[in-house]
C-alpha cells in the first residue's frame, strides 16, 4: 500500500512537496529573529535588481553598480527618515493621548443611546456597565499597540543598519548563489528545477512590486483623503492604511477602524465626519479595485479567496503581522512548486511503459 | 585588498576563459548571426554548464524542455522512435524548438561520449529579450531561419523518400 502511494505520481509529488515545506519551515524557525529584515531586503531586492542590471549594462562592475544601489538605498531611507519620520512620531504620540477621549466618547456616545432607548421604548439597558470591562480592555490594548508602535520606530534604528547589508549582498551575489544552488540539481532535474523558479521568481516579483505600488498609492490616496476632510493624524492614518493594504482582503477592513474612531472621538460627535472618513476608505477602495489592482497586481496571484483568507489567519497566528503580509505570496509559491513538481513527475510517469497508476 | 586574492575572490562567478571559448562557439552558430559579441558574451555568463557522462540522457521525447543546448565537448546522438536523427560533434547546438514553445520534446537525445553542454534557458532569452528588443528581435529572427531550413531539409527528404 505504502510503496503503491509513492509510485504513484501523486503520492510521490505530496511526499517532495511536503519535505520542502518542512525544510522551509525549519529553516522560517531557525531564522526568525531575522525573519522581517531577510523578507524586507528580498522586497527591496525585487524592486532594486532591474536598476542594477540598467547600471551593469552601462559598463560598471557588479561590485560598483550594486554599491550605487545600496547608496541610493541608503539615501531614500535617511530622506524618509529625516523628513517623514518626525512627522508620523509626532502623529502617532497625539494619538496616543487622544486614545482616552476616544473611549469617552464612544462610552457617552452609548449612554445617549441607552437613555434614548429607556425614554422612548422603556428599554432599561445599561450600557455603561456592558460596555465598562470592554472599553478598559480595548484601552489597554489600544495604549500597548501604540507603544509597542512606538518601539517599532525604535527598532527601524536597527532594521536601518540590516536590511541595506543584506540587500547589498543581495543584489551582488544572489544570481551567482542561487545558478550555484541550481547548478547543483542533477542532470535529469535540471531543467524542471529552473522552468518552477522561473515561475515562482516571477510572480512573485510581480506581486512585490505590485503590492509595493498599490500600497503606496493606497498611502498617497487615504493621506489627501483625510487631510481635506481635517481629520487629526491624516499622514500617520494614511500610512497605516497603506500598510494594512499589504493583507489581502483582511487588511482594508482593518484600515477603517481607526479613521471611524478618531471620527467618533470629536466632541461634539459630528456624524458628517464619520461619513467622509469613511468615504475617503471606499473612495481608496473602489479606485485600488477598478484602476490599480487590474493594472498593477493583475493575475499575479491566482488563488481562491477563501484560501488566502484561511492563509491569512493561520500565517498571522503563527507568525504575527508579517505572517499576514506574507501569507498570500508563500501560498501563492506553494502553489506553483506543487504544479511544477506535479507536472514534471506526471510527464516522466507517462513516458515509462507501465501501468498509467505506476511509474 | 587586493582583489586577486583568493579570499577575495567570488567563489560562484565562473572562469573567464571558459566564457571566450563558449561565447566564440555561439558566435558560430546561425543563432547568434548578426549579434554583437559583446552581448552574446554577457548572456553566456547566465548559461549553465553541465556535464554528462557516456550514454546518458540529456532529455526524453515528451518531457518539457526549457532550453537550448550547446555541445562545448563530447558528443550527442539525436534519436526518435529509436530511429537516429543527428550525430552532434562540438560546436553544434539542438533543442532550439524548446526556445519557441512551451510543450515537450520531440525526440530524444543522448550523450555518446563524457561531454560538457552549456544550457541556454527559455527564461533567460526572455529577460535578454526584455533589456535588448533589438538584439532580441535579431535572435528571433535567427531561430525562424534556423527552423525554416530544418523544415525544407525535412520536405526535401521526404519527397526523396517517396520519389
Amino acid at each position: 500500500m505504502i510503496q503503491l502511494f509513492f509510485n504513484h505520481p501523486l503520492g510521490r509529488t505530496v511526499t517532495i512537496f511536503s519535505l520542502i515545506c518542512i525544510t522551509i519551515l525549519l529553516l522560517a524557525t531557525l531564522l526568525s529573529p531575522l525573519l522581517v529584515p531577510i523578507i524586507l531586503s528580498f522586497a527591496l531586492y525585487a524592486l532594486l535588481e532591474p536598476l542594477s542590471e540598467i547600471l551593469e549594462r552601462q559598463g560598471l562592475s557588479r561590485n560598483a553598480s550594486s554599491l550605487s544601489v545600496l547608496l541610493l538605498l541608503v539615501t531614500i531611507a535617511a530622506l524618509v527618515f529625516s523628513v517623514l519620520l518626525p512627522h508620523l512620531a509626532k502623529q502617532l504620540s497625539t494619538l496616543q493621548s487622544q486614545l482616552p477621549g476616544v473611549w469617552q466618547s464612544i462610552t457617552s456616545m452609548g449612554n445617549d443611546v441607552s437613555q434614548h432607548l429607556f425614554n422612548s421604548l422603556n428599554l432599561d439597558i445599561k450600557t455603561s456597565s456592558i460596555s465598562q470591562h470592554f472599553f478598559t480592555q480595548a484601552n489597554d490594548w489600544g495604549t500597548t499597540a501604540l507603544i509597542q508602535g512606538s518601539n517599532v520606530l525604535i527598532s527601524l534604528t536597527v532594521l536601518l543598519i540590516l536590511v541595506p547589508i543584506i540587500t547589498f549582498f543581495l543584489v551582488r551575489d544572489y544570481r551567482s548563489f542561487r545558478n550555484y544552488m541550481l547548478d547543483k540539481l542533477p542532470n535529469s532535474n535540471f531543467e524542471m528545477g529552473w522552468l518552477i523558479y522561473h515561475r515562482v521568481a516571477h510572480q512573485l516579483q510581480e506581486y512585490i512590486r505590485g503590492i509595493m505600488i498599490q500600497s503606496g498609492i493606497m498611502c498617497v490616496m487615504t493621506s489627501i483623503g483625510f487631510f481635506i476632510i481635517g481629520l487629526d493624524s491624516p499622514f500617520l492614518l494614511g500610512a497605516t492604511a497603506g500598510v494594512l493594504n499589504l493583507i489581502p482582503y483582511v487588511g482594508p477592513l482593518l484600515a477603517t477602524v481607526l479613521p471611524i474612531l478618531l471620527a467618533v472621538s470629536e466632541v461634539p460627535i459630528e456624524l458628517w465626519l464619520i461619513g467622509a472618513a469613511i468615504s475617503v476608505i471606499l473612495i481608496a477602495q473602489l479606485i485600488d479595485n477598478m484602476i490599480v489592482i487590474p493594472s498593477v497586481i493583475a493575475n499575479a496571484v491566482n488563488l481562491h479567496p477563501l484560501i488566502v483568507i484561511i492563509g491569512i489567519i493561520v500565517f498571522g497566528n503563527l507568525f504575527g503581522f508579517i505572517g499576514m503580509v506574507v501569507a498570500t505570496p508563500t501560498l501563492s509559491t506553494a502553489n506553483i512548486i506543487y504544479r511544477g513538481l506535479y507536472q514534471g513527475i506526471k510527464t516522466r510517469c507517462d513516458l515509462k511503459a507501465e501501468p498509467a497508476a505506476e511509474c | 585588498m587586493n582583489s586577486k586574492h583568493p579570499l577575495w575572490q567570488n567563489l560562484f562567478r565562473p572562469k573567464d576563459d571558459r566564457i571566450s571559448e563558449v561565447t566564440e562557439m555561439w558566435m558560430s552558430t546561425p543563432l547568434f548571426e548578426k549579434i554583437p559579441a559583446r552581448e552574446c558574451r554577457d548572456l553566456v555568463k547566465t548559461m549553465h554548464p553541465r556535464h554528462y557522462k557516456k550514454g546518458e540522457k540529456i532529455f526524453t521525447s515528451g518531457e518539457i524542455g526549457a532550453s537550448v543546448i550547446l555541445i562545448r565537448s563530447g558528443g550527442v546522438e539525436i534519436k526518435a522512435a529509436e530511429k537516429l536523427l543527428a550525430e552532434l560533434s562540438p560546436a553544434d547546438f539542438f533543442g532550439e524548438v524548446a526556445l519557441i514553445l512551451d510543450e515537450p520534446r520531440t525526440a530524444d537525445a543522448i550523450a555518446t561520449e563524457e561531454s560538457e553542454l552549456i544550457f541556454f534557458l527559455r527564461s533567460d532569452l526572455d529577460e535578454w529579450v526584455k533589456r535588448s528588443p533589438r538584439s532580441g528581435a535579431q535572435f528571433m529572427l535567427n531561430i525562424a531561419i534556423v527552423l525554416a531550413a530544418r523544415l525544407r531539409h525535412t520536405n526535401i527528404l521526404l519527397s526523396l523518400q517517396n520519389s
